[in-house]
């Protein structure tokens, strides 16, 4: 480590005091003015509907995406194939085209297929048809976040598993733990170390990628600031204070996921050295 | 009862009969839930009120009003325009409303109610806008855009009646909302939008010298309310239309929103 190059990472953050010297100097503005506090009380409505479709869709792509890389790495060849086929399409597809492709070709082929799957139930009184406005607008845009980020997650998972030294997995194996052991206490720990940074950068990138449901009328912070100004034909105010929202939330989020990282790091050193 | 107040009760009576009797002509849709979806960017239609973030404007009022008059319950949903026709094609609404006209080729994909709106569509420049006053000038302009909106009226207008007839004419610029485009007329991004008369008369008035409306007016379109195809509602809704047309309804919403309704205040 004696010669390692300078990294930002171990400056003092100036940066950060910066950045939270103007965000005090800006919430501070916004407070003593009628007009910016009237953006704001309208405009926020709509940051639940950020922080929920984000924290679902990531929390989904989370989970396929990590079923892909296990499957990416699976002893079958189909299972292999299926997982490469999915990344490599769906990573082909620019997210907004995805948003209006599941919205409009998706859903209702989705219902059409449901319909005429569950037909036999249907005609025995057991389920009602299912209906086009069943699936709200913003399940089909949280769907379309969740099948676009999978495929990248998916490729973010596999390369941190990849990382873990084989001999581990040799060594795991000649001590007799389970396929299912070395995974869980030989492999993953190991490899979290390596995915988490690249899985927070996602994170951040899909709090702003949120803001693409907006193209289907899905009331999200970047709806109700084009509503807004639409109405007010105040397009400055409102969107200084979309921006500074938006960045309130992946600033802070970005530090939340530095500070987890730095723990777990410290806590991997300790169980090495102890 | 004195012989003057029964004289006065049956005058009022047979004065108010063809009201009542027309009012009773309307369908009871006996409650019926109805979903409709606007885009609440298209004052004073219908937005959302900058001081209070209620969606208001005058398709609110209207739908009210009808809803009242068939006894239906309605349910305000947003979409964004772009979406709008195909999302109440799939029936995932049971009405679009968001001044849409009425067009041949949009009746593949929905079904429209009788027009509630009639609009003449002028040019709004701004007011120091010197170079053209009328569609010709504006063609002859060489480096004058037009700011639209994809898929509107307008942008048909703006393409077909103002400019050459090439949808890709690198001269209009295309915008999300048309508030989007207000803004862009005033940044000087754009040196002309097309918009309906009444709408731009308010724009006008709002912008304090800002703007200007010029020319003659480029055609009239009417407004229709959309519906998936084959609805069940649009008997019912076109009939309290005609209603509110006869008893003076829609007029005084006119006057409400266009005249007296102060934009961007």
């Amino acid at each position: 480590m004696a010669h390692s190059r300078p990294s930002s990472d171990r400056d003092f953050p100036y940066w950060l005091v910066a950045a939270a010297a103007i965000a005090i100097i800006v919430a501070v503005l916004i407070a003593t003015n009628d007009l910016y506090l009237q953006v704001l009380s309208i405009v926020s409505k709509g940051v639940w509907i950020t922080v929920f479709v984000t924290l679902v869709g990531f929390a989904f792509a989370t989970l396929i995406g990590l079923v892909l890389a296990l499957m990416g790495l699976s002893r079958s060849l189909v299972l292999r194939q299926v997982s490469r086929f999915y990344v490599e399409i769906i990573r082909g597809v620019p997210i907004l085209v995805l948003l209006f492709y599941i919205a409009f070709v998706g859903a209702p082929g989705f219902v059409l297929a449901w319909n005429w799957l569950t037909l036999p139930l249907q005609e025995a009184g057991l389920v009602d048809a299912l209906k086009v406005r069943d699936i709200s607008l913003m399940w089909r845009a949280i769907i379309s976040l969740t099948i676009g980020y999978s495929a990248f997650i998916a490729e973010v998972f596999r390369a941190g598993i990849l990382s873990v030294d084989d001999g581990q997995i040799e060594a795991a194996e000649a001590l007799g733990l389970s396929r299912f052991q070395r995974f869980r206490f030989i492999v993953m720990p190991q490899a979290l170390r390596t995915i988490l940074p690249p899985l927070g950068n996602d994170f951040v990138a899909m709090v702003k990628d949120s803001s693409l449901v907006s193209v289907l009328g899905v009331a999200d912070l970047t709806q109700m600031g084009k509503v807004y100004a639409s109405g007010s034909f105040r397009f400055f105010e409102t969107y200084s204070i979309v921006a500074y929202i938006y960045l309130l939330l992946t600033v802070g989020l970005s530090l939340a996921l530095r500070a987890f990282e730095r723990r777990l790091r410290k806590a991997g050193n300790n169980g090495a050295h102890g | 009862m004195s012989l003057l107040k029964s004289v006065i009760a049956a005058a009022l009576a047979a004065a108010f009969t063809p009201i009542v009797a027309f009012a009773a002509d309307l369908p009871d849709l006996g409650g019926k839930n109805v979903v409709i979806v606007t885009e609440n960017a298209y004052p004073p239609l219908q937005f959302m009120d900058p001081k209070t973030g209620e969606q208001i404007g005058w398709e609110y009022d209207a739908m009210d009003e009808i809803a009242k008059r068939l006894n239906m319950q309605v349910e305000f949903r947003n979409s964004s325009w772009d979406v709008m026709i195909q999302a109440v094609s799939d029936g995932q609404y049971d009405l679009g409303m968001t001044g849409i006209t009425i067009k041949e080729d949009r009746k593949e994909k929905v079904d429209f109610s009788d027009p509630y709106m009639r609009s003449e569509m002028f040019m709004l420049v701004r007011g120091d806008e010197e170079r053209f006053n009328d569609a010709a000038g504006f063609a002859a302009l060489e480096d004058g855009l037009v700011g639209a909106q994809a898929g509107t009226t307008p942008f048909f207008v703006a393409v077909y009646d103002v400019l050459d007839g090439d949808e890709q004419n690198a001269r209009i610029k295309l915008f999300e909302t048309f508030g989007a485009q207000v803004q862009a007329l005033y940044t000087g991004d754009v040196d002309l939008v097309l918009t309906d008369g009444t709408a731009g008369q308010g724009y006008v008035k709002s912008s304090d010298g800002a703007l200007k409306l010029v020319g003659e007016p480029m055609g009239t379109e009417d407004f229709g309310f959309i519906f998936p195809k084959g609805s069940d509602l649009i008997v019912p809704i076109n009939a309290a239309i005609a209603e509110m047309k006869a008893d003076g309804t829609i007029d005084a919403l006119n006057t409400k929103w266009f005249l007296d309704y102060e934009l961007g205040q």
